[in-house]
């Protein structure tokens, strides 16, 4: 993409910036580049001080531009899918069951995956269910408040009523699972009993 | 020479190890490029956009409405606020919230067939960052990929070629040479190589910390996951040292993408494994979008002799890149007896 000596001696076909353009091009490229570089140094865990401490000016750039990735695609482990399981009890009496996402009906596959990522950013927050209960206690103020919103919009989307909600972690199973044609059992977490706008119990 | 371009060899000696990084940064980031490759990127990612902004409006009192997946005043559990700002913020009512979705449809779609370019550049950056900081629970590595490609477009002269801006400017009198090179262009796509080669590191460092990325099994635990499966591949489980082969290769390939891709004789292999890697990922993994947009970002270590002689074959007209540039003649739009349109002569 470098164009060859010739072209650059052509001058129809540019003129040469000025050093002064090229000091504030060369200022703001290096601001933009430490913009994309330091958020994947600094996040996800684990991170350094140091990279955290780097980033702190950086924070208004990044959120300005969009920057703040971790780029950690499949790693360090490609681990179990999740998807959010619901049965709504409607006022009418009509129970109703549903899962998020739904490979069957959220269709074109980027809906799918648009909505296969709520179950999957919130997985992150839920400890297992046997976890310490003083665990899974910290956890919920962590994640009560977005599974509050998938509530919501499930509420909303298909009427009022009495909404319960579990979290399934999908079996992973290995190579000998597969073949031996014995797979584990999916691991369902509760995350609660929810009416509109209100959780009711757990 | 031109004054204040290095040529690589003038004064080296005098210059010093500190003139030489400055000298090295100036014609790295300075020297004039063909915007061709810029302007195919422009097109690749105005079309993933206006899908995604398609998307996006399939169901989005779900993605960006008060009574959505996330409030508007939860959004902070997900993002650095105040910072990431977004235009759903102030646009929440559902006629408000259609129109900004809508306006980065028609932007993206302007972006792609290269009409009024700088603006929808500008307001396809904007309706995406809205989007995206909107709805944190519902975007991945394909709105990640997107940003990395909608920002240089926003810098670039993204329209200077395959666009309709491109024609219009042509039939102008005293229109610019069409397609010139352009300092802008090489730093928008300097901006992407680093920005790609930025994403491969900290995607190939983030696997080193994995054991099933040592052991060779990774591959396996990413086709196994049902819900990500869109092409059967657990026959893989019959072949573990052929699993083994594609999870290291992937993994070396992945770190070692950002040496391997400048020099010319690597790069090849860098861009063919990124090709199959992504394809990979989207026919088997259905995230097809994703892909898509990594291998466009990909396009910006292509020449544009290469993309010139590529789309060439498809168009079946004649694409020329040279020192100029990149002038297209088709037959279609070239009459006999016509002089050459201003702008689309090679240059010495």
């Amino acid at each position: 993409m470098t164009l060859p000596p010739a072209t650059l001696r052509d001058p129809s076909v540019h003129r040469a910036p000025s050093h002064a353009w090229r000091l504030v091009v060369s200022l703001a490229i290096g601001g933009y580049l430490a913009a994309v570089v330091m958020p994947p140094l600094a996040g996800p865990p684990p991170a350094s001080e140091l990279a955290g401490a780097m980033m702190q000016p950086l924070r208004p750039l990044v959120g300005l531009l969009h920057l703040g990735h971790g780029y950690r695609f499949f790693a360090p482990n490609p681990g179990p899918g999740h998807s959010i399981r619901w049965t709504l009890v409607r006022a009418d009496g009509v129970t109703l069951t549903g899962s998020i996402p739904d490979a069957v009906t959220d269709r074109p596959r980027l809906l799918y995956h648009r909505r296969f990522m709520v179950s999957e950013k919130i997985a992150t927050l839920v400890p297992p269910p046997d976890a310490p209960a003083d665990v899974r206690d910290a956890a919920k103020r962590d994640w009560g408040p977005l599974v509050r919103g998938v509530a919501t919009n499930v509420l909303r989307t298909h009427g009022d009523g009495r909404l319960s909600l579990e979290l399934v972690e999908h079996s992973l199973p290995a190579p000998d699972e597969v073949l031996a044609g014995a797979v584990e059992p999916d691991v369902v977490t509760p995350l609660g009993v929810y009416e509109r706008r209100r959780e009711v119990g757990r | 020479m031109i004054p204040g371009m290095d040529d690589g060899q003038t004064g080296r000696a005098e210059r010093g190890w500190c003139g030489e990084w400055i000298a090295a940064w100036d014609r790295f980031f300075f020297t004039p490029a063909d915007p061709l490759p810029l302007a195919l990127i422009r097109i690749c990612t105005g079309l993933l956009l206006a899908w995604s902004s398609a998307v996006w409006l399939l169901d989005i009192d779900a993605f960006f409405g008060v009574e959505g997946w996330l409030a508007p005043h939860e959004v902070w559990r997900m993002n650095d606020q105040p910072w990431q700002w977004s235009l759903y913020f102030a646009a929440w009512s559902p006629t408000a919230m259609r129109v900004v979705a809508g306006v980065t449809l028609v932007a993206a779609i302007l972006l792609t067939v290269g009409l009024a370019t700088p603006l929808a550049a500008v307001t396809a950056a904007v309706g995406f960052i809205s989007a995206a900081n909107r709805a944190p629970l519902n975007v991945f590595g394909f709105d990640d990929t997107l940003g990395l490609l909608l920002l240089p477009l926003v810098i670039g002269p993204s329209g200077a070629r395959l666009s309709i801006d491109g024609l219009l400017a042509a039939g102008l009198p005293g229109a610019r040479v069409e397609g010139a090179p352009s300092v802008r262009a090489n730093v928008a796509l300097r901006l992407i190589q680093l920005h790609l080669c930025v994403v491969y590191f900290f995607s190939g460092c983030g696997k080193l910390l994995g054991a099933s990325w040592w052991d060779g099994t990774a591959l396996w635990g990413a086709v196994a996951n049902g819900q990500y499966r869109t092409l059967d591949l657990t026959g893989l489980a019959r072949h573990p040292l052929l699993t083994n082969a594609l999870t290291l290769g992937t993994l070396f390939w992945e770190v070692a993408y950002p040496a391997i891709v400048w020099p010319r004789l690597t790069r090849r292999v860098a861009l063919g494994m990124a090709v199959a890697v992504h394809l990979g990922i989207g026919v088997a993994m259905g995230m097809m979008e994703f892909g898509l947009a990594m291998i466009t970002a990909n396009l910006a270590f292509l020449s544009a002799p290469v993309i010139a002689a590529s789309l060439a074959v498809v168009t079946g007209g004649r694409l020329e890149s040279s020192s100029s540039g990149t002038s297209f003649r088709s037959s279609a739009r070239t009459s006999p007896g016509m002089p050459p349109r201003q702008g689309t002569q090679a240059h010495p």
